[in-house]
C-alpha cells in the first residue's frame, strides 16, 4: 500500500474508531443481551430464569392479541407516513424554492415545535380533544353536539403526525435544495407544464430522499410511546407502549425482550420493503 | 543542607495532602442510608418527614436513588449476588416486597433494631416488609350528581351507571379482587371475578392510561361512579374536585406501601434507624395529611380534618391484604386476561 493511502486508512481509523468502538459498546452490545434475554424463560419471583426456548416469540405469533398489536401499529405508521408525504410535499418545495428574505423565519417556524417536547405537545392535543375540551366546546356551541375524539385511533393519528411533520419537512427541504432549479426550467422550455416538469423530472430526482424522508417518519412512529399511551388510551395498543408494560407492570423482561425484537425485525423489514418497491431507477445509490 | 531542604519539602507537602480534604470537602455525616424510591410527592415527603427531621439529627444523610419501581425490583434481584448492595432501603409496594422476601433478598424484620415495628398493628405486619402507608380500595362518587351513591361493587353492574364508571386501567388487577370480593368474600376468587368483570365492561367501563386522569373525568361529567383508592379521593378533594369515597359494604382490598432492608445493604444500621424513622408518629401524620394514606401504625391517631376524611366508618368494614403468595404467582396471568379481554375488548 503506498504512504498516501496508509496514512489515509490511519486517519479514517482514528476518525471513525471512537464512534465504532461507541456503537458496539453502547447499541450492539445491549441488544445481545437484550437479544439473550429474549430466550430467557419469566418468573414471577425471579423475574427471569436463564433458558434457551423461543416460547416468547411462538407466544406473541399464535396469539391473536398480540398480532393485532403489530398490525394497529403498522397501520397507523403508514397512515402518519403518508398523511405527512401528503401535507410535508408541498410545504417542502415551496420552501425550497422560496427567495424570500423570510425563508429563515418559516424555517425556524417548522423548526420551533421541536423545541417542546412531544409530552408537552401531546397533552396540548389532550386539552383539544378531551371532554369539556376546545373542539368539544365548539363543537356543542354549533349545535354538533358531543365531540368525543379523545381515546382513539385517530387522536393518536393526528398527535404523531404533528410531532414527525416537522422532521419530515426538513428531510424533504433538504432533498429538493439538492434539485438545480434549471432542470424545471429547462422543462418548461421544451413545453412542459409546471405540474408536468414535477412529476417527470423533480419527483423523480426527489424519489430517494422522499424515500428516506418517509422512513424517517415510519420509524418514529413505529417506535411512538407517549402520543399513544396518552391520546389512545387504555383500550388502544400500539407496539412501544407493550412493550414498557411488559416489563414494567408484569415483569415479564423476557416477553419484553422478544416484544422489543419483533418490533424491530419488523420496522427493519418494511423499510428494506419500501425500498425494493421503489423503481431500482430511482433508489439512492443507484 | 540539601536533605535537610528536601525532608522539609516533603514534611510541607504531607501535611497540605493531609489538611486539604479537609478543606475541600463537604462535612460528612457519620453514616449515609441509600433510600431507592419514587420520586415526585413521595420522595419530597420523605425528605420532610423523615430525612431532615429525624435522620440529619442523628447523624444520617439520606441519599434518594429515585426510580420505578420495576427496576428497583430488578435491581435488587441482580445485586443479590454481590457482598455490598447499592440500597440500604428499597420502597415497593407489597406485591413487589413480599416477592423480594420470598426470593430471599431482603432482611427479616427484628423490633430490637427498629423498636416502631412493635406499634405496626397484625394486619399490616410481614416477616421483611414494613409498611408505611396504606389505603383502601372505595367506591367513588360525584356528590355533586350521585344523591343515591353505590354500596358495593355490585352496584356497579346497574344499568343505571351504564357509561357513567370509570376506573384506571393499571389498577385491573385490584379491580378484580374488589370484584372477588363481593362474588365470594374472597379476593384470590378470581374466577367468579372474572365475569363480573366481563359485566362490568359491557356497562360501558371508562379506563383511564393513569391515576390522575379519573379527578377531571368526575369534573366534566364523563363519568359518576369508580373504585379508586381511598387516598386519592382525598387528594383530589382537597384539590377542589367533586369525589367522595365510600366503603363498599362487602369489605375492601388494601394497597400497602412500604419498605424493605436488603441483606446486602451497605449500612444496614442505617438502614434500621431509617425504618424505625419512618414509623414515627410524627412522620406518619405528615404522610397521612398530605397524601391521605393511613397510618400503619397504632401510636399515631390523626386529628382534625384529616382525620374526619379518612374515618372508617362504624360498622367497621372488613379490611383485607391480598393473599401474595398466591396473587405473585397469578398476577401476570390475570393481567394478561385483563388486557385481552377488557381493555382491548
Amino acid at each position: 500500500m503506498p504512504e498516501s493511502e496508509q496514512r489515509q486508512a490511519g486517519t479514517a481509523l482514528v476518525l471513525l474508531g471512537p464512534a465504532t468502538l461507541l456503537m458496539v459498546v453502547m447499541l450492539l452490545g445491549p441488544l445481545a443481551l437484550l437479544a439473550r434475554f429474549s430466550l430467557n424463560r419469566f418468573d414471577p419471583t425471579e423475574i427471569m430464569v436463564a433458558a434457551l426456548t423461543p416460547e416468547n416469540y411462538a407466544r406473541f405469533f399464535t396469539d391473536p392479541f398480540y398480532r393485532d398489536v403489530l398490525v394497529t401499529t403498522v397501520r397507523v405508521s403508514v397512515i402518519v407516513t403518508i398523511a405527512c408525504l401528503i401535507f410535508g410535499l408541498p410545504m417542502a418545495w415551496r420552501l425550497a424554492r422560496s427567495t424570500s428574505r423570510l425563508k429563515s423565519v418559516w424555517l425556524t417556524l417548522i423548526i420551533l415545535p421541536l423545541f417542546i417536547g412531544a409530552v408537552t405537545r401531546t397533552s396540548g392535543w389532550m386539552i383539544l380533544f378531551a371532554r369539556g375540551g376546545m373542539l368539544d366546546i365548539v363543537g356543542r356551541l354549533f349545535g354538533a353536539g358531543r365531540v368525543d375524539v379523545m381515546f382513539t385511533e385517530n387522536a393518536v393519528i393526528a398527535g404523531i403526525v404533528s410531532i414527525n411533520l416537522p422532521f419530515t419537512i426538513l428531510a424533504l427541504q433538504s432533498v429538493f435544495e439538492g434539485i438545480d432549479p434549471r432542470l424545471q426550467e429547462a422543462a418548461a422550455s421544451m413545453g412542459a407544464t409546471p405540474a408536468r416538469a414535477f412529476r417527470r423530472v423533480i419527483f423523480p430526482l426527489a424519489l430517494p430522499g422522499v424515500l428516506i424522508a418517509a422512513v424517517l417518519c415510519f420509524i418514529l412512529c413505529m417506535n411512538a410511546f407517549a402520543t399513544p399511551v396518552l391520546l389512545g388510551g387504555p383500550r388502544f395498543h400500539m407496539m412501544a407502549p407493550l412493550i414498557y408494560w411488559e416489563f414494567t407492570n408484569n415483569n415479564n423482561w423476557a416477553f419484553a425482550a422478544a416484544l422489543a425484537f419483533i418490533l424491530m425485525a419488523t420496522t427493519l423489514g418494511l423499510t428494506g420493503l419500501a425500498n425494493v418497491v421503489i423503481p431500482r431507477r430511482y433508489r439512492v445509490g443507484r | 543542607m540539601d536533605k535537610l531542604t528536601v525532608s522539609r519539602r516533603v514534611v510541607l507537602g504531607a501535611a497540605a495532602a493531609l489538611t486539604t480534604p479537609a478543606v475541600i470537602r463537604p462535612a460528612r455525616a457519620a453514616e449515609r442510608c441509600v433510600v431507592g424510591t419514587w420520586g415526585g410527592d413521595y420522595a419530597r415527603l420523605l425528605r420532610e418527614n423523615i430525612d431532615d427531621p429525624i435522620l440529619k439529627p442523628q447523624g444520617v444523610e439520606v441519599v434518594q436513588d429515585i426510580g420505578d419501581e420495576s427496576p428497583r425490583f430488578a435491581k435488587l434481584n441482580a445485586q443479590k449476588m454481590l457482598p455490598r448492595g447499592t440500597m440500604d432501603i428499597a420502597c415497593f409496594g407489597a406485591p413487589n416486597g413480599f416477592r423480594a422476601g420470598q426470593a430471599g433478598l431482603t432482611e427479616k424484620l427484628d423490633a430490637a433494631k427498629a423498636p416502631n415495628l412493635r406499634h405496626i398493628p397484625d394486619f399490616l405486619a410481614s416477616e421483611s416488609f414494613v409498611p408505611h402507608i396504606y389505603s383502601a380500595q372505595v367506591i367513588a362518587y360525584n356528590p355533586q350528581t350521585v344523591t343515591d351513591p353505590p354500596q358495593s361493587f355490585g352496584d356497579l353492574l346497574d344499568p343505571k351507571w351504564k357509561g357513567k364508571v370509570g376506573v384506571v386501567a393499571t389498577a385491573g388487577f385490584w379491580l378484580m379482587m374488589a370484584a372477588g370480593i363481593y362474588a365470594s368474600g374472597n379476593p384470590d376468587d378470581f374466577d367468579k371475578a372474572k365475569p363480573l368483570i366481563l359485566k362490568l365492561n359491557d356497562n360501558g367501563l371508562h379506563l383511564y392510561p393513569e391515576t390522575d386522569n379519573l379527578a377531571p373525568a368526575f369534573k366534566s361529567g364523563e363519568i359518576e361512579v369508580g373504585m379508586i383508592w381511598r387516598a386519592r379521593t382525598v387528594m383530589w378533594q382537597n384539590a377542589g374536585f367533586p369525589v367522595e369515597g365510600r366503603y363498599p359494604k362487602e369489605g375492601a382490598i388494601l394497597y400497602v406501601s412500604g419498605m424493605s432492608v436488603p441483606k446486602n445493604a451497605p449500612d444496614k444500621d442505617a438502614a434500621w434507624k431509617y425504618v424505625n424513622a419512618l414509623l414515627e408518629p410524627s412522620a406518619q401524620r405528615g404522610f397521612a395529611e398530605h397524601m391521605g394514606y393511613l397510618p400503619t401504625v397504632d401510636d399515631a391517631p390523626l386529628t382534625g380534618k384529616i382525620a374526619q376524611q379518612l374515618a372508617i366508618p362504624e360498622p367497621r368494614p372488613k379490611l383485607q391484604q391480598p393473599n401474595y403468595a398466591y396473587t405473585t404467582k397469578v398476577q401476570a396471568e390475570m393481567q394478561d386476561w385483563w388486557d385481552k379481554n377488557v381493555q382491548h375488548a
